[in-house]
C-alpha cells in the first residue's frame, strides 16, 4: 500500500543522488569534484607561493616549507592508500621515503664533491689521476667516519638517472620481497605492523653506524647544493623543488585516485574489511596487498627524493620508526580511507609541528608552571590523536563529507529500508 | 549427471575432535542437494574443506571433469575453478554499494592488473543478477542499510555472479520472513537447473520445500542419504535428529 507506492518511487529518487559517491558511474577522473577541487587548491598555493616568494613576501625558507609539506603530503597519500584503502597499517614506510632521500642524496653528494675535487686538483702542475680524483673525493665524503675508501653502495653515486631509479626501485624491492615473505605467510594486522616497525628500526640502527658506507649518524648533507647550479640563488632552486613537489603531488593523487575507483577499490576495501570473503570470491589476495604494498612503498621513495634536497640534510634518525608512526597518526587525524583526508592530516599536522616546535606558538605562563610548545606539542598531538579515534573516526576529512552529506541528505536515499518483501508480499 | 565433486573418505580433526571421519560424499550436475544436521555434525566444517579454507588430514577432493585436487589449491584458485560459497552469516561488504558488491563478484578475470587496467562497464551484468535476486531498486544503497533478508539474497546474488558450476550454500533461510524464505527457495530451485547445489539448513519446512536427495551427517560422518521422507523414516536419524528437534535446534541457534 503506502509501503510499496514509496517502493516504486524509489529508483528514479535514488539516481538522483551524488554521482560522486557512486564510483560505478562513468565519469572521468578530472571531473570528480574531489579530484577537481583538490587540484585547484594545490595550484592555487603553489602558484600564490611562487607570486608571493618573486615579489618578496615570503622568505626562501617558508617556500622550501611549502614544499617538503607537498612531499609529507605525497607519503601520507600512499599510507592511506595501503592502510586506510587495504587496512595495512605498515609502520614503516616512511623508511622507504628515507631510502629515497638517501638515493638522491648520494648522487647530490658524490656530483658535488667531484666538482670541487676537480676544481681543487686543476690547479696542480700535474693533472690528477683517476685514482687520485676517487681517493680525494673518497677522503672527503668519507673523512668525517675515518675512511677514504668508497664504500661498494656507491658505485653509481656519479650518475643521475641511475641513482633516480635506485629513489623509486630500492623500495620497490625491498617492499616486494619483504611484503612477499609476509603476505605469503599470511601476517597481518598488529603482527605486520610490529614487523614493519623492527624491520624499520633495524635499518635505521645500521644506517647509524660508521661502517654502513653512508656515513652514520652524520648522514648525507649539503643536499641543498645542485652540483654546477652554484651560481643559481637558493631562492630559485626552492621554487624548482616547490613545483616538482607540487606536481608529484598532482600526479599522484590523479594516480591513487584511478586507483581506488572501479573494482580495484572494491576489492582493496574488500580486503580491508573481509580479508577471507574476498579470497572466497576469488581473488588472490595476497597478489593485492603485494601490489598495494610495494606500489606505495615507491611512491614514497619519490616523495623522499623530493623532500631532501629540500630539507638539505639526511640522517639515519630521519628513518627511525617514530617517523613511520608520525605518517600513521597523520592518516588517522586527517581521515582513513579518504584520499583528500590523508593530504589535510598530513599538511595541517605538520605544519602545525613546525610552528609549535619552532616556537612560533607563544607559551602560556600560569604562574607556578611555564607550558612551554616545544615540549608540550607532543602532549597535544597526542591527545589529537586519542580524541579523533575516539570521536571523529573519519578524521579531519570526515568534516568534508559531513558538509556534503548534509547536502545531499534531501536529494539521496539513506533512510531505513521497507524489509526485502513489502514491495511483493503486496502483490495479489 | 555426472559427478561434479568427490569428497571420498575425508577425515579432519581439531585438537583430537573428529570434525569429519571418513566422510564420503557426491554431488552431481545439475542436482540440488541439501545436508542436514545436528550442531556439530561438521556441516560448517565439510564446506570449510571443499573450499579450501582447512586443508584434511587424510582423503581426497576431486573436482570436474580433469579430477582437480582441492586440497592442493588454495581458496581463490578454488573459488575461480568454479566453487562458490555463501555463508551462514551474511558476508557482503557492508560499506559498498550493492553494485559494488555485485561487481566484485562478477565472473571476470581477477589479476590486479587487469583488474585495475581493463575497467569494462559492469552495469548490465550487474543489473541482470540484482533483478534474479529483488535487488534492482537498491542497487545505489550502501549493502550495510540492506534488511537482513536482503543481505542475504545479495550474498545469493553474489553467488549467482560468480557464475560457479558448484553452489554451497550455508543456512540460507536463517533470520528470513516465510515470505522472503519462500522466494529464496524458488531462487535455490532454479539455480539448482543448471548448476550442482549444496544447501546447508537444519529447517525442516524449508527442506522439504526444496524437495531434493538429502544427506544427514552426524558426528562427521553421512548418517543416511536419500529423499527426505526416506532418511526421516531411519531409526538412526530419528534418533540422533528428530527425536529431540528442540535440542538440536535451540543449540544451533546459540552456535550462530
Amino acid at each position: 500500500m503506502t509501503d510499496a507506492t514509496a517502493s516504486a518511487g524509489r529508483p528514479t529518487r535514488i539516481t538522483r543522488g551524488s554521482p560522486a559517491d557512486h564510483p560505478s558511474i562513468r565519469r572521468p577522473l578530472i571531473r570528480r569534484p574531489d579530484v577537481l577541487i583538490f587540484l585547484a587548491i594545490l595550484a592555487l598555493v603553489t602558484i600564490g607561493a611562487t607570486v608571493l616568494a618573486q615579489t618578496g613576501h615570503v622568505s626562501t625558507s617558508t617556500v622550501k616549507l611549502l614544499g617538503k609539506t607537498l612531499c609529507l603530503c605525497l607519503a601520507a597519500l600512499a599510507m592511506d592508500l595501503v592502510w586506510g584503502y587495504t587496512g595495512i597499517l605498515s609502520l614503516g614506510h616512511f623508511a622507504f621515503f628515507g631510502i629515497g632521500g638517501y638515493a638522491i642524496g648520494m648522487w647530490l653528494m658524490w656530483d658535488r664533491t667531484e666538482l670541487i675535487v676537480l676544481d681543487t686538483l686543476a690547479r696542480n702542475p700535474l693533472p690528477a689521476t683517476p685514482l687520485e680524483v676517487q681517493e680525494a673525493i673518497g677522503s672527503q665524503i668519507f673523512g668525517v667516519v675515518g675512511s677514504t675508501e668508497i664504500p661498494w653502495l656507491w658505485a653509481f653515486a656519479g650518475s643521475l638517472p641511475l641513482q633516480l631509479a635506485a629513489a623509486v626501485l630500492v623500495p620497490g624491492i625491498v617492499a616486494l620481497i619483504f611484503g612477499w615473505l609476509a603476505f605469503r605467510s599470511r601476517v597481518a594486522g598488529v603482527y605486520l605492523s610490529i614487523l614493519t616497525q623492527a624491520g624499520t628500526l633495524a635499518l635505521s640502527l645500521w644506517l647509524f653506524q660508521n661502517d654502513s658506507g653512508l656515513r652514520g649518524n652524520n648522514g648525507l648533507s649539503g643536499l641543498q647544493n645542485l652540483p654546477g647550479l652554484d651560481h643559481v640563488p637558493q631562492s630559485t632552486i626552492s621554487l624548482w623543488f616547490l613545483w616538482a613537489s607540487a606536481l608529484a603531488l598532482a600526479g599522484a593523487y590523479l594516480l591513487a585516485a584511478w586507483t581506488v575507483a572501479g573494482r580495484f577499490g572494491s576489492v582493496l576495501r574488500g580486503i580491508r574489511d573481509d580479508e577471507a570473503r574476498v579470497r572466497f570470491l576469488g581473488y588472490e589476495v595476497e597478489h593485492y596487498k603485494l601490489a598495494i604494498f610495494t606500489g606505495t612503498a615507491m611512491a614514497c621513495g619519490i616523495a623522499g627524493a623530493l623532500y631532501y634536497p629540500q630539507a638539505g640534510i639526511v640522517n639515519p634518525a630521519e628513518i627511525a620508526p617514530i617517523a613511520s608512526i608520525y605518517l600513521a597518526v597523520w592518516v588517522a587525524i586527517g581521515g582513513r580511507g579518504l584520499l583528500y583526508g590523508a593530504v589535510i592530516g598530513a599538511a595541517f599536522v605538520s605544519l602545525l609541528s613546525s610552528w609549535f616546535t619552532g616556537g612560533g606558538a607563544p607559551d602560556i605562563d600560569l604562574g607556578f608552571y611555564e607550558i612551554r610548545w616545544t615540549d608540550w606539542w607532543l602532549v597535544l598531538l597526542g591527545l589529537t590523536f586519542v580524541l579523533v579515534t575516539l570521536f571523529a573516526p573519519k578524521g579531519l576529512g570526515g568534516l568534508v563529507d559531513l558538509w556534503t552529506e548534509r547536502r545531499s541528505r534531501r536529494t539521496s536515499d539513506l533512510g531505513p529500508d521497507e524489509g526485502a518483501l513489502r514491495a511483493e508480499e503486496e502483490r495479489p | 549427471m555426472s559427478a561434479l565433486l568427490e569428497v571420498s573418505g575425508v577425515s579432519k580433526s581439531f585438537d583430537g575432535f573428529k570434525a569429519i571421519d571418513n566422510l564420503s560424499f557426491t554431488v552431481g550436475e545439475p542436482e540440488l542437494r541439501a545436508i542436514i544436521g545436528p550442531n556439530g555434525a561438521g556441516k560448517t566444517t565439510f564446506m570449510d574443506l571443499v573450499t579450501g579454507k582447512t586443508r584434511p588430514d587424510s582423503g581426497s577432493i576431486r573436482y570436474g571433469e580433469l579430477s582437480r585436487d582441492l586440497t592442493r589449491m588454495s581458496e581463490a584458485q578454488i573459488a575461480r575453478a568454479g566453487i562458490g560459497r555463501k555463508f551462514q552469516k551474511p558476508t557482503v561488504f557492508e560499506d559498498q554499494t550493492v553494485f559494488e558488491n555485485l561487481a566484485m563478484a562478477l565472473a571476470s578475470p581477477r589479476s590486479p592488473w587487469t583488474v585495475l587496467t581493463r575497467r569494462p562497464s559492469m552495469e548490465t551484468r550487474a543489473g541482470e543478477v540484482a533483478e534474479r535476486v529483488g535487488l534492482t531498486a537498491h542497487m545505489r544503497r550502501r549493502a550495510g542499510v540492506l534488511s537482513h533478508g536482503q543481505k542475504q539474497w545479495l550474498e545469493i546474488g553474489m553467488l549467482l555472479a560468480q557464475e560457479p558450476r558448484l553452489l554451497l550454500v550455508d543456512e540460507p533461510a536463517a533470520g528470513m520472513t516465510s515470505a522472503e524464505r519462500e522466494r529464496t527457495t524458488e531462487m535455490l530451485v532454479e539455480a539448482a537447473k543448471d548448476h550442482a547445489v549444496v544447501v546447508i539448513e537444519h529447517d525442516m519446512e524449508f527442506v522439504r520445500r526444496l524437495n531434493c536427495r538429502v544427506t544427514v551427517l552426524h558426528e562427521g560422518r553421512s548418517l543416511a542419504e536419500g529423499s527426505l521422507d526416506f532418511v526421516c523414516a531411519d531409526p538412526r536419524v530419528i534418533d540422533v535428529y528428530l527425536g529431540r528437534p528442540e535440542a538440536g535446534a535451540e543449540a544451533e541457534a546459540e552456535h550462530a
